[in-house]
Formats: C-alpha cells, structure tokens, sequence
C-alpha cells in the first residue's frame, strides 16, 4: 500500500476526530488570509484563549454530562451567580482571595450536588431538573446583584486569573522580547508528547497488527509538534502564557487523565454506553451520575471564576447563554448526544472551533446577525458530519 | 419472554421440533459415557424448595434444582413456566418467599446480584449486557477494573494487564476475535455472546447461567456459542442453559429439568437419540407427562 492510500484509508477509519482539526485548521487560514494576519497575530491569539476559557471548561464537564447521556442547562447562570459570590466575598466580606475561590468551587460541587440529587435519586429528566437551576440561578444572580448592579472587584490577584499572565524566569540573557517560560513549558509539552506517542506504539507492536505505518506516524508527530510549537512561539512572542490559559490546561490535564486511565472514567462511558450493563456490573450508575453533576457543578464555579475575573466585576447578565455555547462545543468536538461516546480534549477543540469563528468574524467586521446563522450552520453541520460518519460504520 | 400469550396445546416452535426435525449425523450418536462422571459428582449449587410470586401469580411453586460440579444442566420450559424466574433467584436478582440456596453444601443467602456474584453465580444475559462503546478488554473487566495505583478516591486501571488477560482468556476459550481493542460494536453476534461469556467466566466463577445464549444468533455462531459451552465443560465449568432450542440443550447438556406452571416436572439424563429426546422433552412442556405429579397434586390441596 502506498503512502497515499494508507493517507486515504487513515483518514477515512478517522474522519469523525480528524474533521474537527482539520476544520480548526481551515479557520485558521481563512480569517489569517482574510484579516491580513490579524487573526493569526500574538495579541489575538491570547485574547481567543482568555475568551474561550471560560466557555472551554464549561464543555469538558458537559461532554461527560452528554456522555452519560444527560444534560445540564443550569451551568450557565450557575456560573454567574457564584461569580457574583465571589465578587461579594472579596468585597462585601472582606475574604482574601485564598479562601473566596475554594468556597466558590465549593459552593459550585454543592450545587452540582443538587441536579445530581434531582436527577439520580428523584429521577426527575435532567432537561427539567436543570432548566430549574437555569430559572433559579437567574433569579439568584439578580437578587445578589440587585442592590449594587455591577460589582467592581478591586483585587489584582483575583483580576490576574482572567488578564495576567505567568510572569517569565527572570536574568536569561538570550533571545531578548521573548517569554522563556512559555518556550520551556511548550519544549518539555513536545518532548513528553513524542516520549508518550512512541512509548505507546512500541508497546502495540508487540502484540496487535493494526498499527500506523510508519510514514503516517512521523507525519503526525511532526504535525502535533509544528502544532504546539507554533502557538507557543506565538504566545511566547506576546506576554507569554495567560493564566487562563494555565487554568485551562489544568482542567484538560486532569479531566483527560480521569477519563482515559481511571477506574472513574471508564465507568463513566460504561454508563454512557449501556447504563443497564453498567448497573449488572456492579456499577452504581446513581454514584456516578452524583459524580457527574458534581464535576460540572465545580467547572461552572471555575468558569464563573475566569469570566468575572475577566471582566473584573461581577455583572447582572454574566453567564448568559454560556451553557449553550458548552453544549454546542461538546456537540461540535464529537461528542454523541445518544451517550457514551466523546473525548474533553474534543470538546476543547470545539470551544476553539466556534470561539475562533466569532473572533474571526468580528475582526472582519462582520454583522453579528450573520455571525449567528454561521455559527448556527457550523454546530449544524458538524453534528451532521457525525451521525453520517457513525451511520456508514 | 411475551412471545405469546394464549398459547396452544403445543407451541409453533415446538411443532417445528416436531414435524421437521434438522438431523445433521452427529446428533444421532448415543450419548451415555459422561453421565458416569456425572454421578460421582457433588452438588455445587443445590436450591430447595424455591416459591415465588408476582402479585396473584405464583411463578414458582416449591421447586428443587442440583447442579454436579462440571456438569451442563439444561433448563426446559414454555414461556411463562419459571425458568428464569428460578435462575434469577439463583443470581441474586429475585428473593424467594421461601426456600433454601445452598452453595457447596453451605446455606446462603442473596441480597443483590452482586452478593451472588461475590459468591461465583455468574449470569450471562439474554441481551448480551455489554458496553458497546467500549472495547472487549473493558468489557471483560467492567466493574472489576485491573487497578494500578489508587490515588485516594481516584483507581488508576492498569490497562495492559488488563489486555493480556483478556486477549489470555479469548485464547483459553478458542473465542476468535482479532483483538482486545476492537470495540463491541464492531462484534458479531456471536462474537458479542462469546465476549458476555467470556466476562462471566473471567474470575474463577462456581457457576455460570446462560440465559438463552442462541436465541438472537446464526446458524453458524449458534454452533460457536455450543462449542464454547463444551470447551468451559471441558475446563472444569458447571454450567446451567436456559434455551428454547431442545436442540442446543440436547447437543451440550448433561441433564435436564423441564419446569411448567412454576413446578418441576422432570429431571432427567439427556440421552437415547434426538428423535426419542426430543418427543420426551415435548410431552413434559405440554403437560403429556410429569414425574413429580404427586407432590404438584399434594401442593395443589395444601393450597386449597
């Protein structure tokens, strides 16, 4: 077989992960092209991560809500309320910011806590239970900022997670104007990437036939690493690496990590794929799905963190319409609305995927009604592309 | 289960049995020389006396069941007759009103599926019970995860261990699926049946009980699934099959018990030619005959 075939039949065994990149990719170029490399520029780029952080971990916990076959419409004035917790703790209770994030992120598993009670235990239809919280949570964002309207956050630690950035190693004396942390961090990211993929190829050959042929397997390794690389160096060229962008990988760490290596995780899309199977396997599909809600309830805290950072206050409308952003993320990075199937590093991509057209478009200046029937044909489609690529299978 | 309601003297798939017998030259042999080893075998599960009802229905009616160790039991029955009834009290999914569970001679007692399974009462499901969207390694160990590192709450599975011991056990079990990695729903038929197998013969289990393990399958995968259940004979497994298929039963089991109306009506060596077993078998589903009629009579008065 030719190195094109093996290309072909790659790409086609694949199409449904690597459609995503390969659609990250083109939009990429095109606004690069269209925007006279606006787009593509240092600035831009940081501002695209900072912007869609707070969307990005909203979508990793909502692929496993999505995953185990629920949903959760809650999350987004979730996120704005105990935004505005944390703003009225730092300010109106004086806490420092050491103890107001740990009791947001609390407060957020508690509330998480709650959808899972309502779904698990009273089976109640998560759409409903959550739609409550949505309700609920509106209402409570309103009452905590009735009286003040927006509330200005006056701490720079707190301000620094939505608009700072690490601060680089100080006295090294090459390549003047460039963040050597960033270089570092992207270095040892490539290194532990090649390490990992070549470990794991040799262990396949040892006892399965179906591996990459060699010629695809160096192409996407130079591929991840011209990936990597390049956005570091772009970020690298700027301020370095945000701190949202820090929390974000954390998150994308940890959640990859738990769903892929743990026991946790592969009860998850056991649950997700036949919660009856599950449940004869001595899973308890009741504790997961408290699990579940609970992560996502932590996220939304997370993501009302990085948002009213971001803004430096915490405002009446924050987190509106967020979780449908997260929804169409997680549906636009392959995750299946029949369950079980979807990966957190997907729906990361497909954050980026659709923060990616927003900025475009609004750098092209682009009216932001056509901006929406974009968008609206881009979730369409790739949701499209999906149930065609599962139906050939 | 439901195929039918009202149910006629003698059922349709019966009088296919009947009238248009598939006689391939191998199920004519007499069979005879395992029934010794039979004999001299202990009781690995022995259930006394099992009553259970569903509202105004009485499901089973003081039913004894032994299972030899090593031995294939076949369990025989119309629809409605308590044959699933009785194998999930076995498995821990029903609790009798009464009656005794006996373990290798120790008396026990199920809560849940999971107390059986603790116990080594291993239960395929009708329906395959697995995770499509997991690969078969996973599917072999789900709910009981090869563990690597525990880190606090978090169990780090141990992913190749896992693998090895699948792809192990698919060998043992001469199961022909490529690999481990493929995903279920990539399976066959009766790939997925020698995979649900598999999994319940993964850890050391006493007792495996298949639930209709040929009813969705082909011609071809049915005689795969038959070959497995004699290979796990072969390794030392006792086995009971729940079919409709006297076929199957008669091609793999070592006994049979017929169950009709929740009583048990006969429990004897499967034997002679398929022809002569085949008529016997069909005369106790319809209620023609019944070994236990005086104790079933007996019950009746007590009842009145």
């Amino acid at each position: 077989m030719s190195f094109i075939d093996h290309g072909k039949k790659q790409l086609r065994g694949n199409i449904r992960e690597y459609g995503m990149y390969i659609a990250l990719f083109v939009i990429v170029v095109g606004f690069s092209i269209a925007t006279d490399g606006v787009f593509i520029s240092s600035r831009n780029i940081v501002n695209l991560v900072n912007q869609t952080g707070y969307i990005a971990v909203l979508a990793v916990g909502m692929t496993l809500v999505i995953v185990i076959r629920h949903i959760d419409l809650s999350v987004g004035y979730l996120s704005g309320f105990l935004g505005a917790v944390a703003a009225i703790a730092m300010v109106s209770w004086d806490l420092p910011v050491s103890a107001t994030i740990p009791l947001v992120l609390g407060l957020g598993i508690l509330a998480g806590l709650l959808s899972g009670f309502l779904v698990a235990k009273m089976e109640i239809p998560a759409f409903v239970a959550t739609l409550a919280g949505w309700l609920g949570y509106r209402g409570a964002l309103q009452l905590s900022t009735r009286g003040t309207g927006t509330i200005i956050i006056p701490d720079d630690a707190f301000n620094a997670i939505g608009n700072g950035f690490v601060p680089d190693i100080p006295g090294i004396g090459i390549l003047p104007g460039v963040h050597h942390l960033t270089l570092i961090l992207g270095f040892l990211g490539i290194v532990l990437f090649l390490v990992s993929e070549i470990n794991a190829r040799r262990k396949l050959q040892g006892y399965e036939s179906e591996i990459l042929p060699m010629e695809m397997f160096i192409l996407k390794l130079v591929f991840v690493t011209a990936l990597v690389g390049g956005i570091t160096w772009i970020l690298a060229g700027y301020q370095g690496l945000s701190w949202t962008a820090v929390v974000v990988l954390i998150v994308i760490i940890v959640y990859q990590f738990i769903t892929t290596k743990t026991v946790l995780g592969r009860h998850i899309y056991a649950v997700g794929g036949n919660p009856e199977a599950a449940e004869l396997s001595g899973i308890s599909v009741k504790r997961l799905t408290y699990a579940v809600f609970g992560s996502m309830g932590m996220l939304s805290a997370l993501s009302g963190i990085l948002f009213a950072s971001r803004l430096r206050s915490a405002t009446t409308t924050a987190g509106q319409l967020f979780e449908l952003d997260a929804i169409a993320a997680a549906f636009v990075g392959g995750v299946s609305a029949a369950g079980g199937v979807g990966k957190v590093v997907g729906s990361l991509i497909g954050a980026f995927v659709m923060s990616s057209l927003s900025s475009g478009m609004n750098l092209m200046g682009m009216d932001i009604s056509y901006q929406y029937i974009v968008r609206a044909t881009v979730l369409a489609a790739a949701v499209i592309f999906d149930v065609a690529t599962r139906k050939r299978e | 289960m439901g195929r039918s309601v009202t149910i006629p003297v003698c059922p349709l798939w019966i009088r296919g049995f009947v009238t248009a017998p598939i006689t391939p030259i191998f199920l004519t042999a007499e069979k005879g020389i395992s029934m010794n080893s039979v004999a001299v075998g202990t009781a690995v599960v022995e259930l006394r006396n099992i009553n259970k009802s569903f509202g105004a229905v009485q499901a089973l009616r003081g039913v004894d069941l032994v299972l030899r160790h090593n031995e294939v039991l076949g369990l025989v029955g119309d629809n409605a007759a308590g044959k699933s009834t009785l194998m999930k009290v076995l498995s821990g999914a029903y609790i009798p009103e009464e009656g005794d569970i006996f373990i290798e001679g120790k008396k026990t007692h199920f809560a849940s599926p999971m107390d059986a399974r603790r116990q080594g009462i291993e239960m395929v499901y009708q329906d395959f019970a697995l995770a499509n969207n997991l690969d078969v390694a996973a599917n072999v160990f789900l709910g009981r995860e090869a563990v690597r590192t525990q880190l606090g709450p978090i169990a780090v599975m141990d992913n190749r261990r896992m693998e090895v011991e699948a792809q192990k056990l698919l060998n043992r079990l001469k199961i022909d699926i490529s690999s481990v990695r493929l995903k279920v729903e990539r399976l066959s038929g009766g790939q997925r049946q020698a995979v649900a197998i598999a999994r319940a013969t993964a850890f050391d289990a006493k007792v495996i009980i298949m639930d209709e393990p040929t009813a969705a399958l082909s011609v071809a995968a049915i005689g795969k699934v038959l070959d497995l259940v004699r290979e796990l004979k072969a390794l030392g497994s006792s086995i009971i099959i729940i079919s409709h298929r006297l076929e199957d039963i008669y091609r793999v089991s070592d006994r049979m018990i017929v169950l009709r109306h929740g009583l048990k009506v006969s429990d004897t060596p499967v034997e002679g030619d398929i022809h002569e077993f085949r008529e016997r078998v069909v005369a106790y589903i319809v209620g023609a005959r019944d070994d236990f009629g005086g104790r079933a009579a007996a019950d009746k008065r007590q009842e009145a």
